[in-house]
């Protein structure tokens, strides 16, 4: 759930890594800790066995800066992957802002792998939640593993949605700033659509859409596969464009930015049909008159002859 | 899946998002500070349930208050689990005993969390009769705050495109 503390001037998302167990979620917040600037992150607390096996959870604060007035602070969280920790699992879900879902590119783990996305969906529909409304992404972890699944079989066992999707060696840091980034893009557009559909007064909006916070173009290192072949009518209309289309600008709030387009060709009809009826009025009134004019020179014309026979009877 | 299909776009939204207002967080403000002068506490933060803070007051000198907000509300996320093994909602408060420094927790209303730090200059029983009180009158700021409508696009236009360009700026 989005904080917006207007004492504060901060907006605070919560965005979670999650995944099956040894995907490397703990590895790409590692990352995103030891690549962040200093100036934006926090401290990298995790709360995990003796093993290193995330127990609770691991956490991060990684601060945006000042956007328009308003310091933005994403709350990284990962989750305990193993099937048996799934009520902390559950937890660390509530009031989740956005999700990233790693998965293992190993192609022993891909029954996990959907065990882990199903039991996500599960988790979300328990806080009245539906993952297709949820901005969430996947990555595609481990792609140097020598017998690594296919992106286009990933996709067909994994990508029921058509959210955008991301290749990536966690441990060497390729691929998980362009996942993060792209997803913290959705969630703040998801920010910014909250805001438009509550704005729903035509007269208040903008002609045309604003682009979208999403994510950029993406660096070579997110080999970003093609798009997805998932069709667009499968998606949701709050979903995100499928993959290769995930950078391209789009218009925030499409229901609020269609409304106002829609009003002003109406505004100007009931001016313009006012001259229309104000031109048709004096011809009822002419063609009245004319009528009344009739009607006395008829009744005078029989006045007339009345009186001419009663003064000249034959 | 289907409660969230039910939803109205209003109800989606307040489900979605939490709005603090300048003058509801002020009021807040001053009832910590009353709260924290009439229990001898060091410090007070309100934290909201995903372990975002809300506000705080009081000495806060050496704690990073994004982890302890954090932490804070994971645990108490976790004993909502042990209360309903118990047959319980939830536990509306907690305590973590320290040998100097202890934490005292309590549920105000439905989203966020009281959070007072206090060490051996008071003691927990004085904390807590003042923390129930301060619960009480917080809840009552809330009730007030939940019934006023959010402002057309309260964060402004400029937000989402200014952004994109900090999030270019972090990332690339």
């Amino acid at each position: 759930m989005v904080q917006i503390n207007f004492a504060l001037k901060e907006v605070n998302c919560k965005i979670v890594f999650y995944g099956p167990g040894m995907s490397g979620k703990t590895t790409n917040l590692e990352i995103v800790h030891q690549k962040a600037p200093e100036e934006n992150k926090g401290e990298l607390t995790s709360i995990s066995t003796d093993g290193d096996r995330t127990l609770f959870f691991d956490f991060m604060p990684l601060d945006l800066g000042n956007v328009a007035g308003m310091r933005t602070k994403f709350q990284l969280y990962t989750v305990p992957g193993q099937v048996y920790y799934n009520s902390t699992r559950k937890l660390v879900l509530q009031g989740v802002d956005g999700v990233i879902f790693i998965a293992d590119s190993d192609p022993d783990k891909i029954e996990e792998n959907i065990e882990s996305y199903q039991n996500l969906v599960e988790n979300l529909a328990e806080y009245g939640k539906d993952i297709r409304e949820l901005p969430h992404v996947i990555q595609y972890n481990k792609r140097d593993l020598p017998n690594a699944m296919s992106v286009e079989e990933l996709d067909k066992r994994m990508n029921k949605f058509g959210v955008p999707t991301f290749e990536a060696v966690a441990y060497t840091g390729e691929g998980v700033f362009p996942t993060l980034k792209t997803l913290a893009g959705m969630v703040l557009e998801s920010i910014d659509r909250m805001d438009s559909r509550s704005a729903r007064k035509p007269a208040a909006q903008p002609a045309g859409g604003r682009p979208a916070p999403a994510g950029g173009p993406q660096k070579p290192g997110a080999k970003p596969t093609p798009a997805s072949k998932t069709p667009a009518n499968a998606r949701p209309a709050t979903a995100p464009a499928p993959r290769g289309q995930a950078n391209a600008p789009r218009a925030v709030a499409a229901p609020g930015a269609r409304r106002p387009a829609a009003v002003p060709p109406r505004a100007p009809a009931p001016a313009a049909a006012k001259p229309a009826r104000a031109a048709a009025a004096p011809q009822r009134h002419g063609s009245v008159g004319l009528v009344i004019t009739l009607t006395v020179l008829l009744a005078a014309a029989v006045a007339g002859a009345v009186f001419f026979f009663t003064q000249n009877p034959v | 899946m289907a409660q969230a299909r039910k939803m109205s776009a209003n109800e989606k939204l307040r489900h979605d998002r939490l709005t603090f207002y300048k003058d509801d967080v002020e009021k807040i403000d001053k009832l910590l500070a009353e709260f924290l002068r009439l229990s001898g506490a060091k410090c007070a933060l309100l934290i909201d349930k995903e372990g975002h803070l809300v506000t705080k007051r009081g000495e806060l000198r050496t704690i990073d208050i994004d982890t302890i907000s954090a932490l804070v509300a994971g645990s108490f996320a976790a004993t909502k689990e042990m209360a309903r093994l118990l047959g319980e909602e939830e536990f509306t408060a907690m305590y973590h005993q320290g040998e100097r420094d202890s934490i005292q927790l309590s549920l105000v209303g439905d989203r966020t969390l009281l959070t007072i730090l206090f060490d051996d200059r008071t003691t927990v029983g004085m904390v807590r009769l003042y923390a129930n009180e301060t619960a009480k009158k917080l809840a009552e700021i809330y009730t007030v705050a939940m019934q006023r409508t959010d402002p057309d696009q309260p964060l402004g236009e400029a937000y989402g495109n200014d952004a994109k360009k900090r999030l270019d700026r972090l990332f690339d």
